[in-house]
């Protein structure tokens, strides 16, 4: 097969072949239907901390991947490095977004029992933003940290 | 054994004591749909449909509850630890935003 | 064969593209851990209940391929294989069916949520085992090799398109819409399909993927159980054969 229709395949396979991710995305970005839950991530935070400060800490462990393969399933673990004593403990853990509508994605409300300051799940990213951990400890305080997830839309079938 | 969604408890690792701490799994089959994208055979927006609140328990008391949001994924997962106070049943309560309600259960067995 | 030659600049520009895209190891890292916590376990469980409910288990099963259920993992291992009693070169999911008919039960169709979630609990019963697909076994599984090796070889469609034309060991690592193209025998494909794909939050099969790749590259889709189907799961299958790759089911797949 010669290398310019070799080239010109794989440009029309590429062209005609729209994957669901693809899909996904370009209906939400063309579409921009309001859910009914939505919310940026400013407003899911003072929401949720009442306008309290809150501060960057590296006490938060957020792993995510730097590339998802697919952004409909990234993977999100959260694992914080304090306490879990009956009056010292890590209180809930919030998952937010920075790009989807709806900015919130999981509100753990953890208690001592838990043993450890940890959560993971998986979430849906329309496009390329930052995850972001929300902390709040038992003595009313927060702090958080955020990582960014690059996403890809690509793909074959 | 007509469960009305399929669901899984993992506790890791799989040999524990009563204090340790473990981890525990739930994956739930559920579509999680945002109602914000067409059905590709009917071309009607899938209304959404999705879990949102999980609670975890120990022989009837709740540990940890989850308030969950339509941006998690479909089929999802939710991992938490638990401190094993000792031999007993760890259930996970959830229900979705159709009113649906459904429980899943898995006995802890500590090897003391 | 039609070979594909790229000039060197080409071919570095491609080689650049497919680092970017590249997993990382911490990626990876975590990609795997994914696997612990597969939806697909979900449905290799409920594929165990309807292979019991319907069947009558692996002990209906082992009976009716000629093993002890001992001997099973490994019996599975060697699928897609010539089977005497059917007369052709089958997959298990073709095995399931032929025991329903067998059983005088309704057949399953071969490209179905249940027959996909049977199929993938009866491979599971082979993890961590290797392939023992023995192609000179016999002239039927010879055959069916062949036939599988020339379909992934032949160019068809409306681009003149074949399975070598991503799957070549020469394209092996270049980017095809962000996707850097894999050898699927290093990739082992054979071995960890059934899998679940987070594209279509669903357990798919091999050959279920093969007819998603065909409709992509713009090539008629090719019937599931068909010959050449199977034939094509034998040469990919022997492709995983050859490295190594342990059985792995539920795999977990873009």
């Amino acid at each position: 097969m010669k290398r310019r229709n070799f080239i010109k395949s794989m440009m029309a396979v590429s062209a005609v072949a729209v994957t669901p991710v693809a899909l996904m995305a370009k209906e939400e970005a063309k579409a921009k239907k309001k859910g009914p839950n939505d919310l940026t991530v400013e407003a899911a935070i003072t929401a949720i901390t009442g306008g309290k400060e809150v501060k960057k800490s590296d006490k938060i462990k957020l792993t995510v991947p730097e590339i998802a393969e697919n952004g409909a399933v990234v993977p999100v673990k959260i694992e914080v490095d304090h306490p879990m004593e009956e009056a010292n403990y890590v209180k809930a853990i919030h998952v937010l977004n920075t790009k989807n509508g709806n900015a919130r994605c999981v509100d753990v409300m953890l208690t001592p029992a838990n043993g450890k300051g940890y959560f993971a799940t998986r979430v849906k990213l329309s496009s390329t933003q930052e995850v972001v951990a929300l902390v709040e400890l038992s003595d009313g305080t927060f702090i958080k940290a955020g990582k960014s997830v690059k996403v890809t839309i690509g793909g074959c079938g | 054994m007509a469960e009305a969604r399929k669901s899984m408890i993992k506790i890791k690792p799989k040999k524990y004591k009563t204090g340790d701490i473990v981890k525990v799994d739930f994956i739930v089959i559920h579509p999680m749909d945002t109602g914000l994208i067409k059905d590709k055979k009917t071309g009607e927006i899938k209304p959404a449909h999705y879990i949102d609140n999980i609670t975890f328990s120990f022989d009837g008391k709740p540990f940890t509850t989850m308030k969950v949001w339509e941006t998690v994924s479909t089929n999802p997962y939710f991992s938490v630890n638990f401190k094993v106070p000792g031999k007993g049943k760890i259930t996970v309560d959830y229900t979705d935003n159709t009113g649906e309600k459904n429980s899943k259960s898995k006995k802890l067995k500590p090897k003391d | 064969m039609k070979r594909v030659i790229f000039p060197i600049a080409l071919l570095l520009t491609l080689a650049t593209a497919g680092e970017q895209f590249a997993m990382s190891d911490a990626d990876r890292a975590m990609y795997k851990e994914m696997l612990e916590n597969n939806p697909a376990d979900i449905y290799v469980e409920e594929g165990g209940e309807l292979l019991e409910e319907n069947l009558g288990g692996e002990e209906a099963l082992a009976k009716f391929l000629g093993v002890s259920e001992k001997e099973l993992p490994k019996t599975i291992a060697g699928f897609p294989r010539y089977v005497k009693k059917l007369g052709n070169v089958v997959g298990l999911d073709q095995v399931l069916q032929a025991m329903q008919i067998e059983q005088g039960k309704e057949k399953t169709k071969l490209k179905s949520g249940k027959m996909f979630s049977m199929l993938a609990y009866v491979k599971s019963l082979a993890n961590d085992e290797q392939f023992t697909i023995d192609i000179n076994a016999d002239e039927h599984i010879k055959a069916s090799y062949d036939l599988g090796k020339k379909t992934f070889e032949t160019a068809r469609g409306g681009r003149g398109l074949s399975c070598l034309s991503c799957h070549s060991k020469d394209i092996v690592g270049m980017v095809l819409r962000t996707q850097p193209l894999p050898d699927l025998g290093e990739a082992g494909a054979g071995a960890t399909w059934p899998a679940y794909r987070m594209t279509k939050s669903s357990l798919r099969t091999l050959q279920r993927r093969f007819q998603g790749c065909m409709k992509n590259a713009l090539l008629k889709v090719i019937p599931i159980g068909s010959k050449e189907m199977v034939g094509l799961e034998v040469y990919v299958s022997t492709l995983a054969q050859e490295k190594k790759k342990a059985i792995a089911i539920p795999g977990l797949k873009r």
